[in-house]
């Protein structure tokens, strides 16, 4: 790309990301300088937070207040292009008092011209829950261009608040073996993606498994899951039911997929509060949700059948002590987003026949059922409300640890992707 | 497997509930609330319970009955509750749908404390839910009423066949049965000893869960992890690096129109004995053999008893009790005790007190440990503060040069929950000055989470069955046979004067002078 469309491109990002200085929260000047240095962002940084009278007054405006810097961790954030860039700007400002400390906003393309790099900072501060001080952070933007785009890690290294955990969110497909993307990993705890976004969803699940052992992965596809398997978890807390777990022969996992006249989904969030993300794998979440299952309760691959069509996939599993008939149905939905999951149902053989565990939603609400031990079905409703991805985002940053309940679910769901794949090349 | 309690685990654990947030879910149950339409139902259990089920913590059996004399219908209670978290919940107002779930929760039952026949609806109706909403039989009762019902309560409880847990319910019938009582404990060690009595005659100890909210504290609970999950800091926890350790529970509001309660009860009553004191216990006990309920409350009852109670020469010597004088506090006037309603214009009551006390074990023989709590103080503030003693060799004085500020290490409980270590750094330039600086670890800004509310852990807990964080008998007891001599002798003249100090101070100043006499002095925190 070159010539006066980069240029647009450049503006438009730019315009998107400097949203952050527009922020309520916003409690200094932003400081924004083209064709800078690492060294003068990062002596820009120091005079932010400096204490009074070391060097002249400090630049963030207390409100008359204590402040504190957050102490949580780094946050990295990629965006390719200006769509990523409102939705990272976005996704941000709803973390409210869950932000990390510093985000590092990274804009980098290899093939634009101009200088190497531009940076942008802003401060911000929150008040304070339960009456305590302020709590404060601040965001970094950068531009990188050119030769330089392929060093990102000289730029951004010296820029981390030290002896902090560093994260990487990459929103949208990552490229994977890329340079830039490895370099980032390598220097990251923990890696986070949206499954969702994948393009090639086997060979995304597949290198996320394969990922270098020191980094955790986060995945928002898998955080969507969330209530779905608070709740069928809880349909086997009890000992009643318990009995039924090795007894499963069949899972059946609706999700939404985007009507195919080409008609877009919903354009946003019901809330508001976020940009939906465009989603290139509606696959995802649920055939997490059928890994999650099949490692907990040791399902093995067994033989395959066709897919159904649209995505949709049909396996037949080795359960513990039945064989498992393993579906997920795409539903073509116009007001749910893509990927989301509809319902779900297992069943069962028991002594006293079939019993079967059910749970529908239908917009913010699910109705749980049990039926079973002959008894008529067991129902209540509940609330299940789509969290937004500043929630998904937030519940992954408190993670610092590898999920391995995550990691068995991820490697099950590529076996079976891989399952469906050559049934259908042959 | 049958517990003590009479709760039944299945020995092999959920496998889909490995690896979820939520590891430990309550089994499903009733938790009847005894007082309902009482203050403390408004300011924490209703905003307890609403967060447990916005967390997803509540099993979808969970019922709540409200129990009380006023004539309400369960809309009436459940708006009743729904006003209550909208204003005084952490997350608030209430959202609706969430609301809504909980809502069908609730029910409401009116009767009588003193009336066998409120109390034998209450067993029909538990019976009934258990039914309709396959609570298992597992019940909590929660006693939000004055500690001079509870007796009363209890016999009904008794009578009408609540109280019966697990085997003892007879054929064919299971469930455990909890009951939950608040502070205080008695006014003193025959009391307590007579309350503890009447509640077990018909409940057993291992069903009782004493509340005693300081234990809920994130900060509290984040002790035990920072003595015994760092390798740094148990080494230096002894004799050998502690000099003195100073815990403070100070409070900026005056009695609250509580007068006739507070005039009967005073500071040592109302915090030593409970919060100051098990303060003192988790900061001062051995590791325990494993982190749960029975040893960690043995490790705490052997600090109690390590503390041996002072004669009356000793109260006079090693205590101060204070009573504020009018004054302003955060910039509001304030008058003083005596002028409250329904206080004595003579009255000796202490609002202020502060103890020194001595541990007598190997660990901490020889270390002065000095309390301290104050209604109508300078700042709010709970903290327990650690001095460290002196470097062996003063190499950094000079004649003319005051001496180094000793390491200080504060465990901040609130506000602003946290750990300060205050150690002394050269000021730059030339010369050789020195100055304490502050190491600040904060919760608020080191996690981007939200605490829990000290009821939400500990109501969890006791449907969970985990009693580490309630108070046990002996532990009461024995907190009672250290203070009783002191409010023997304050009462009977010979511990010393009663002290005035101004609203917004920081207490009398015999206190200062207590301290003086060891060469030491009060933080101000």
């Amino acid at each position: 790309m070159s010539g006066p469309r980069a240029t647009r491109l450049a503006v438009e990002l730019h315009r998107q990301l400097m949203r952050f200085g527009a922020a309520e929260t916003l409690v200094a000047a932003p400081w924004v300088e083209r064709g800078t240095t690492v060294s003068r962002v990062a002596g820009h940084l120091g005079d932010l937070w400096s204490s009074p009278g070391q060097l002249g007054e400090p630049l963030v405006v207390e409100k008359g207040l204590p402040h504190a810097r957050a102490s949580v961790l780094n946050l990295i954030i990629t965006v390719p292009d200006p769509a990523a860039a409102e939705r990272v700007v976005a996704t941000m400002r709803g973390l409210g008092f869950r932000h990390p400390s510093r985000v590092i906003v990274l804009a980098a393309d290899r093939s634009a011209e101009g200088p190497p790099l531009d940076a942008a900072v802003t401060a911000h501060c929150h008040d304070g829950r339960d009456g305590g001080d302020q709590v404060c952070y601040d965001v970094v933007v950068l531009t990188v261009r050119g030769e330089a785009a392929e060093h990102l890690a000289g730029f951004v290294a010296p820029l981390l608040i030290h002896d902090l955990p560093t994260h990487v969110w990459w929103p949208g497909d990552p490229p994977f073996g890329d340079p830039i993307f490895d370099q980032l990993v390598e220097m990251s705890d923990r890696v986070i993606v949206d499954g969702s976004d994948f393009t090639d969803l086997l060979l995304g699940f597949r290198r996320l498994s394969t990922l270098r052992r020191r980094s955790g992965v986060g995945d928002l596809a898998w955080r969507r899951l969330g209530w779905w398997q608070e709740l069928t978890a809880q349909f086997f807390d009890g000992p009643r039911f318990r009995r039924y777990l090795p007894n499963l022969n069949r899972l059946v996992i609706r999700y939404a997929v985007a009507p195919e006249d080409g008609r877009p989904g919903p354009a946003s969030r019901p809330d508001g509060a976020d940009v939906a993300p465009g989603v290139s794998s509606p696959l995802a979440a649920p055939i997490l949700y059928a890994g999650w299952i099949a490692s907990r309760l040791t399902w093995r691959r067994h033989a395959t059948s066709l897919p159904l069509g649209l995505d949709g996939m049909r396996l037949v599993l080795e359960g513990l002590h039945e064989m498992v008939d393993l579906r997920l149905e795409p539903v073509v939905s116009a007001v749910d987003l893509p990927g989301e999951l509809v319902s779900v149902r297992l069943a069962a053989r028991g002594e006293m026949g079939a019993a079967e565990f059910i749970i529908d939603r239908t917009g913010e609400e699910a109705a749980v059922a049990t039926n079973a031990d002959g008894m008529t079905a067991l129902l209540r409703r509940v609330p299940m409300e789509q969290q937004t991805e500043s929630e998904l985002l937030a519940t992954d940053l408190v993670t610092d640890r590898h999920d391995l309940t995550y990691e068995a679910a991820l490697r099950a769901a590529a076996i079976f992707l891989d399952a469906a794949r050559s049934s259908q090349a042959n | 497997m049958v517990k003590g309690d009479g709760s039944t685990s299945v020995t092999a654990p959920n496998p889909l509930r490995e690896g979820l947030r939520l590891e430990r879910i309550p089994e499903p149950c009733t938790m009847v609330i005894i007082g309902a339409t009482g203050d403390l139902t408004e300011r924490k259990l209703a905003p307890a319970l609403y967060n447990l089920m916005l967390g997803g913590f509540l099993p979808p059996e969970f019922t709540v009955v409200g129990f009380a004399r006023r004539d309400l219908s369960d809309d009436a209670f459940r708006e009743h509750l729904h006003a209550a978290v909208d204003e005084y919940s952490r997350n608030r107002p209430a959202k609706p749908s969430i609301w809504q779930s909980f809502a069908r929760t609730v029910e409401y039952h009116r009767g009588e404390f003193h009336d066998p026949a409120s109390f034998s609806a209450l067993a029909k109706r538990l019976a009934r839910i258990d039914r309709d909403r396959g609570t298992a039989g597992n019940r909590l009762f929660y006693l939000a009423v004055p500690p001079a019902l509870h007796p009363e309560i209890v016999r009904q409880l008794g009578a009408a066949g609540l109280a019966a847990t697990g085997e003892r319910r007879g054929a064919r019938r299971r469930g455990w049965t909890r009951v939950v009582v608040e502070k205080p404990f008695g006014a003193d060690l025959s009391t307590a000893r007579q309350l503890t009595r009447e509640i077990r005659e018909i409940f057993d100890e291992e069903q009782i869960y004493r509340i005693d909210h300081y234990l809920g504290k994130e900060t509290v609970q984040n002790l035990a992890v920072f003595r015994f999950g760092n390798g740094l800091f148990e080494p230096i926890w002894n004799r050998r690096y502690i000099d003195s350790v100073q815990i403070t529970v100070a409070e900026t509001v005056g009695i609250e129109g509580r007068g006739e309660f507070y005039d009967q009860t005073g500071a040592l009553r109302d915090i030593v004995q409970n919060h100051a004191l098990q303060l003192l216990a988790v900061f001062a006990m051995e590791p325990p053999i494993e982190f749960r309920a029975s040893d960690l409350r043995d490790e705490k009852l052997k600090v109690l008893r390590a503390v041996k109670p002072m004669t009356r020469r000793e109260v006079a010597e090693s205590t101060v009790r204070g009573q504020y004088r009018a004054g302003w506090v955060a910039g509001e006037q304030v008058r003083a005790y005596r002028q409250e309603p329904e206080v004595a214009p003579d009255s000796q009551r202490e609002t202020y007190a502060a103890l020194k006390l001595a541990i007598q074990s190997w660990r901490w023989a020889g270390v002065p440990f000095y309390l301290r709590t104050g209604k109508a103080m300078a700042a709010r503030a709970t903290e327990i503060a650690v001095q460290f003693k002196q470097a062996p060799l003063a190499l950094f004085e000079r004649a003319g040069t005051p001496p180094m500020d000793p390491n200080v290490l504060a465990i901040r409980i609130q506000p602003d929950e946290g750990i300060l270590l205050r150690f002394g750094a050269k000021v730059p330039g030339p010369g050789l000055q020195i100055r304490g600086v502050n190491m600040d670890f904060r919760y608020g800004s080191s996690f981007a989470v939200d605490s829990p509310d000290a009821y939400e852990t500990l109501i969890l807990d006791c449907m969970i069955g985990d009693a580490s964080l309630f108070t046990r008998a002996d532990e009461v007891e024995r907190a009672w046979e250290i203070l009783d001599p002191i409010l023997a002798a304050w009462e009977c003249g010979e511990g010393g004067a009663l002290q005035f100090y101004e609203a917004g101070s920081w207490g009398p100043e015999a206190a200062d002078k207590l301290l003086e006499r060891d060469g030491r002095t009060w933080r101000h925190p």
